[in-house]
């Protein structure tokens, strides 16, 4: 006998306003219908009636969790069609910003997800107190605790104080020494174990074939990152690589997002002791700025939900179209067929293991 | 036994005493209604429990619910006051956050949880977004202030508020539910 049930919008474990309606046959996943738009507000449209420069607050309202990479894909969007050069120190300044971001953004990750598959309040705690210990970093350089709007065409709104090497290198040793603690933690765990480890597998060929980005991508085993395949800033230099796990189900997308902080802990180090001295502001906030040069720009940045475009048809003075791609999106449709056959005490792992963030998917 | 009782009688006659004493009453109070008196004498001890156990609705919209999730870390320690009992059903909470902005179709169920949630029932406005729409004022589906809707106890400004602000939102609802000015202050 097939049961239906609904779950969301409001949900502790939904990760946001998403609503699922499940087809069950006893506890076993027959059917997942997802129903998202519960947070749509119109940014693409909102955006077409400001300035180029009005605009980068409302990109960083999509992705909640990580604000500033979206600020970032814009304003580098808007430099593209301009052609303006990013200043050296500002490149380095970026991605260290960046890549403190995406640390931040995993550990909140972390957080919930060790909630959702019954590590209660253990992990959540650890994590947060973490992400707080960056977040404090992120607001000595940019000023602001969450949304920073620290992005100006060029560079950045302020230079970093003078101890903010010295501080983020002390952060990152220390984080380098936390992380085994969460490791032993949650891989020591049989309950936490049991509940990722060959649930909702994600094939390799199917990963390509729903077009999943990010960490989900890569934990089926495709080297692919938009950082190294498409290189922008000077991730080359840091020889930055892809971090990816084979097997595709929870448990090694919790591996890559594990490996990815060890990643950006490297990044923030090495980017900061490479950091070379000199001017990183960009060009104060204008309403009138220089007209595109190029009409139609496409922009990659590799966020750390995944991969994300921005594609700028340009006015003169503002967006006659700005299109998002937003990694949210792409991996939601994967709750269509990740489930299936697994049973619905599963059903939450798989949701967490894709990191929805709903603002960002219903823009 | 006949002592006992008139002890116990007598003990009773001066708890009432002492709760009237210091409060404002007709001279002939003891000759009113016996609920009058029951009510006068039971108002601030639920007033008092009432304000000192809010459980927020395990509820969040959209950017300040991260910060709602934040005021449970360690940074803020809600818990020193009590407010860490975010309840995942609305029946079982007084207080609802309204942390992120609410759309059209997220209003149906907005309006749904603070009607199952069971009086007395109070609700914050927590940042821009929830107050007043924020920066998506222009936008073509958003409400523009949740107390358009529901009646709302406690404003909060920012965008998004800090954790440390919703502490202080928590505690002038405490002085507003206890009818009292507490002793915390934020």
């Amino acid at each position: 006998m097939e049961t239906k049930i609904n779950i969301g919008p409001v949900h502790p474990a939904t990760h946001g306003v998403l609503r699922l309606v499940v087809t069950l046959d006893g506890d076993t996943i027959k059917r997942v219908e997802p129903y998202i738009g519960y947070l749509h507000r119109g940014v693409e449209k909102l955006v077409e009636t400001r300035m180029f420069m009005q605009s980068p607050s409302y990109m960083e309202k999509l992705d909640y969790v990580a604000p500033m990479s979206y600020d970032e894909l814009y304003v580098s969007t808007i430099e593209a069609a301009m052609g303006i050069e990013v200043k050296e120190r500002a490149k380095y300044l970026r991605m260290i910003l960046l890549e403190l971001q995406r640390i931040a953004s995993h550990l909140l990750w972390l957080a919930t997800t060790a909630n959702d598959v019954g590590q209660w309040f253990t992990i959540y705690m650890w994590a947060f107190a973490d992400r707080d210990r960056v977040l404090k970093l992120l607001e000595e350089a940019t000023g602001a605790r969450m949304f920073y709007v620290n992005m100006r065409l060029g560079g950045l709104n302020r230079d970093v104080p003078e101890q903010f090497g010295e501080n983020a290198i002390k952060l990152m040793e220390y984080l380098d020494k936390r992380l085994p603690d969460y490791e032993s933690f949650l891989e020591g765990n049989p309950v936490f174990l049991e509940r990722m480890r060959g649930v909702g597998i994600l094939k390799k060929s199917d990963a390509v074939k729903y077009g999943a980005t990010g960490p989900v991508l890569r934990g089926s085993g495709i080297d692919y990152d938009a950082r190294s395949n498409h290189s922008y800033y000077l991730y080359k230099e840091l020889n930055f690589y892809a971090s990816f796990e084979t097997k595709g189900d929870c448990l090694a997308r919790y591996k890559v997002r594990i490996k990815e902080i060890k990643t950006s802990i490297n990044l923030v180090m090495s980017a900061v002791n490479k950091m070379p001295k000199g001017d990183a502001l960009g060009m104060p906030i204008k309403l009138i700025n220089p007209e595109p040069k190029n009409k139609e720009v496409l922009v990659r940045r590799e966020l750390p939900r995944g991969e994300s475009l921005m594609y700028l048809v340009a006015d003169k003075q503002r967006p006659y179209r700005l299109g998002i791609r937003s990694p949210t999106f792409v991996n939601l449709s994967l709750t269509q067929h990740l489930p299936i056959g697994a049973r619905i005490a599963d059903l939450f792992p798989i949701l967490a293991s894709l990191d929805p963030v709903m603002g960002d998917s219903d823009r | 036994m006949s002592e006992d009782k008139d002890n116990a009688k007598v003990q009773m006659d001066k708890l009432v005493a002492e709760s009237l004493k210091g409060r404002e009453f007709p001279v002939n109070a003891l000759f009113t209604k016996l609920s009058d008196i029951t009510k006068a004498i039971a108002d601030p001890a639920v007033k008092w429990s009432r304000s000192n156990s809010l459980w927020p609705l395990q509820f969040g919209l959209a950017c300040c619910a991260i910060e709602l999730m934040a005021f449970g870390s360690p940074r803020v320690d809600a818990e020193r006051d009590g407010f860490l009992l975010f309840r995942g059903t609305p029946r079982q909470s007084d207080v609802m956050v309204v942390a992120g902005w609410v759309t059209k179709s997220m209003l149906p169920q907005v309006k749904r949880l603070y009607e199952q949630m069971s009086e007395p029932r109070y609700v914050i406005a927590f940042g821009e977004c929830a107050t007043c729409g924020g920066p998506w004022w222009e936008s073509y589906n958003i409400i523009k202030g949740i107390d358009q809707v529901i009646p709302v106890d406690v404003y909060v400004a920012g965008c998004p508020p800090r954790p440390e602000l919703l502490f202080s939102a928590l505690l002038k609802l405490k002085e507003k539910v206890g009818g009292k000015i507490v002793e915390n202050k934020p």
